[in-house]
């Protein structure tokens, strides 16, 4: 058997040549003092519980000491395990001068309506100086079914922009220059972004900008489509890696400046997991499609160059912070020692975060700013290149425009008036901070190795190893909750007498959309070629039977009109469908 | 001897939201009651499966939007296919403040938001179904 990741880098690291930073005669020193500290300044609770687990939601349940000093990092090398910011290994940032160079994209998600009022919107955050949109599309679209599949009733429009057909794009994009912004397109799956970002692509060809000015990014990745998704039909892990792949191939290939992939991360974590195997099962991902873009016969640089991540950061504030750090630093080692990456772009941790959503609550909405507050925080002490702060009013709808703004504002005062961004990983050295980056690698590691050794994580997803892990997650955690074993201000610790619901304004249902979508869709379905829909449909579905990349056959389809349900049906008929393992 | 409490379980066809049903699921499990899980669903198929289970309680989760419309069908189908009329009816997950008068007219008696406790949520159940 070939030998695992873990395996190649724990070999690696035998290799390095290392000089601890600490003089030993510096901590022969501090050390004699040290128990006599711990016998006569330290409590006796505090002796016998000096480690204790912080529970918190989504936590890890790693354990921290009381206080951490020198002897934590004993054999801590300054160039091995931190470096400089934008040199190997990567840990202190992607760059050398983080945010003094270019400041975290402040990317709020936004899109609910019809297209014609999304198109309004992004014209008019453009008109305020947006220089990126990040467009999020309603349910029956995410799901791939046409706005008139009875399915799809009463989803039209409501939590994002609903999109059919190549018309729709260009409604929702119509005088807004594309080859001039950054456009995120949140595609979840790779069967939707198969679809959807050929419709993009269109919409360009029709206006007549080439492909290669586009900028923008897709997440297409198959552990939202199998794992992170509930829906009324499924393809298999195995195809929706294949499509992923299709996707990364095709896009690579044809739109050079875009980012084919940003790996999850944040919703499965959000679904019920920690941020270790959150950030475990996105680099088994990357590796495992690293793998396959080789066997393709590709370069890994080639590939590596735009790979992007998503993470959620959550309460546990320094285990965020440490966390992005570890990430950072397993990356560059995983690219250069598991892939011999050459190119320093490979080897970056780029990543886009959305403060955590499960983590907000019903009660005393307000509270929530403070919490996003300090996610957000953490994640740029942590060294986040792009940013989307939850709004206070998660467990109610999709953001007001108000609530909306409050999250830009959150960003834009710790941008600009608390100082933290003048300095690049301010963090770096602290005892604590170090030791927790070193704890979180290695955890982070062990998981990757405990997936690689059960087959990889197709096969996890298969048998159904990480839904049963996730649905023991969201079993313990719930059970804490009710314990009060995680504390949650305003539910179980400090709960107000009277826990009345607020009267909490929210957007108002889009009216009358269903009818206009349905109404649209008669009038593509008379006008356009019938005919070589039919054709380009079943060209699509031998080809997902045959084998080849199917991103060339749905692209042809979206030129000849055919819609987003039609291509679905077309491509889940060709792979056949398969049943998710029911654990529950 | 008790009769369990059967329990059906759906989201709405296209809800890819899963981590609140499962949660009352396990709760209800614990609680010692019989589950019917049947995830996804359209509403006429949440109907039909109540009719084929003999339900007691149908539970809906719904967190992206489509709470009226689909209670609206789920009722329409329930009365074509005349389940119980004593049939407990109950809405968990994300929707506005201001539905949930519109969702008791009609016609689910237990609403639940995020942060339901286990106790609320058998404690109405068991309050509301007939002594078995």
């Amino acid at each position: 058997m070939n030998k695992t990741t873990k395996q190649i880098l724990e070999e690696k690291s035998k290799e390095e040549n290392r000089t601890p930073l600490y003089n030993p005669e510096a901590l022969k020193k501090i050390d004699d003092l040290y128990e006599n500290w711990k016998n006569t300044k330290v409590r006796e609770d505090d002796r016998k519980t000096w480690e204790i687990v912080p529970h918190t939601i989504l936590g890890s349940e790693i354990p921290r000491g009381l206080v951490y000093s020198p002897f934590d990092i004993k054999d801590f090398d300054y160039l091995e395990d931190n470096g400089f910011p934008g040199a190997e290994p990567y840990t202190r940032g992607i760059h050398a001068n983080m945010y003094r160079g270019r400041a975290f994209t402040r990317r709020q998600l936004s899109g609910a309506g019809s297209p014609e009022y999304v198109n309004k919107r992004i014209k008019m955050l453009l008109g305020h100086g947006a220089t990126g949109m990040n467009l999020a599309l309603d349910l029956a679209t995410v799901q791939m079914f046409d706005s008139d599949e009875p399915e799809a009733r009463g989803h039209v429009g409501v939590v994002g922009v609903p999109i059919d057909c190549v018309e729709d794009m260009e409604t929702i994009f119509k005088d807004i220059p594309i080859d001039k912004i950054s456009a995120s397109i949140v595609t979840h799956y790779p069967r939707n972004t198969a679809i959807l970002f050929p419709m993009y692509l269109v919409m360009a060809e029709r206006r007549g900008i080439p492909w290669d000015k586009l900028e923008g990014s897709v997440q297409n990745d198959f552990i939202m489509e199998c794992v992170v998704r509930n829906g009324p039909e499924f393809i298999s892990p195995k195809d929706s890696f294949k499509l992923q792949c299709d996707n990364i191939e095709f896009i690579r290939k044809n739109v050079p400046r875009w980012n084919y992939v940003t790996l999850n991360g944040y919703n499965l974590r959000e679904y019920g997991t920690s941020g270790i195997t959150e950030m475990a099962v996105a680099i088994t991902n990357a590796i495992e499609s690293f793998d396959e873009m080789i066997r393709r016969g590709y370069d890994v640089d080639w590939i590596a160059e735009r790979v992007a991540f998503f993470w959620a950061p959550a309460n546990d504030f320094f285990e965020e912070i440490a966390r992005l750090r570890a990430m950072r630093r397993l990356w560059y080692r995983i690219t250069k020692y598991r892939f011999n990456a050459k190119n320093p772009r490979s080897m970056w941790m780029r990543c886009h975060v959305q403060t955590s959503g499960i983590s907000l609550m019903r009660e005393e909405p307000m509270n929530n700013v403070i919490r996003a507050a300090y996610h957000s925080l953490a994640a740029i002490l942590g060294g986040a290149q792009s940013l989307h702060v939850d709004s206070y009013d998660e467990a109610y709808s999709v953001p007001t425009e108000e609530s909306s703004l409050l999250s830009l504002r959150t960003q834009q005062i710790i941008e600009a008036e608390i100082g933290v961004t003048q300095v690049v990983d301010p963090l770096g050295g602290s005892f604590y901070v170090e030791a927790l980056t070193d704890r979180v690698e290695k955890a982070i590691l062990d998981e990757i190795d405990e997936i690689e050794k059960m087959g990889g994580l197709c096969k996890c997803v298969e048998v159904g190893w990480l839904q049963k892990k996730i649905t023991s997650f969201i079993k313990r955690e719930q059970e804490m909750i009710e314990k009060g074993e995680i504390k949650v201000v305003g539910r179980n610790y400090y709960r107000a007498d009277d826990v009345k619901l607020p009267d909490i304004k929210v957007p108002e249902y889009p009216v009358g959309l269903e009818g206009k979508m349905k109404g649209k869709l008669e009038r593509i379905r008379r006008e356009r070629d019938n005919e070589k829909v039919n054709r380009c449909l079943k060209t699509l579905k031998e080809a997902c039977k045959k084998g080849g990349n199917i991103t060339y056959y749905t692209l042809e389809a979206a030129r000849a009109n055919a819609t987003e349900g039609e291509m679905r049906r077309a491509i889940g008929e060709g792979f056949g469908s398969w049943k998710p393992p029911l654990v529950v | 001897m008790d009769k369990k409490i059967r329990v059906l379980l759906a989201q709405p066809s296209l809800e890819n939201h899963s981590r609140g049903i499962i949660t009352v699921a396990q709760m209800l499990r614990n609680a010692g009651m019989e589950v019917i899980y049947i995830g996804n669903s359209l509403p006429e198929q949440v109907a039909q499966v109540a009719l084929q289970e003999d339900a007691d309680v149908i539970g809906i989760s719904v967190l992206c939007g489509s709470e009226l419309v689909f209670g609206k069908d789920l009722i329409k189908f329930a009365k074509k296919k005349k389940l119980r009329e004593d049939l407990l009816l109950m809405l968990g997950g994300i929707f506005p403040p201001q539905h949930i008068p519109k969702l008791k007219k009609i016609g689910f008696k237990g609403i639940f938001g995020p942060g339901a406790t286990k106790e609320e949520i058998v404690g109405f159940i068991k309050g509301a179904l007939p002594s078995t």
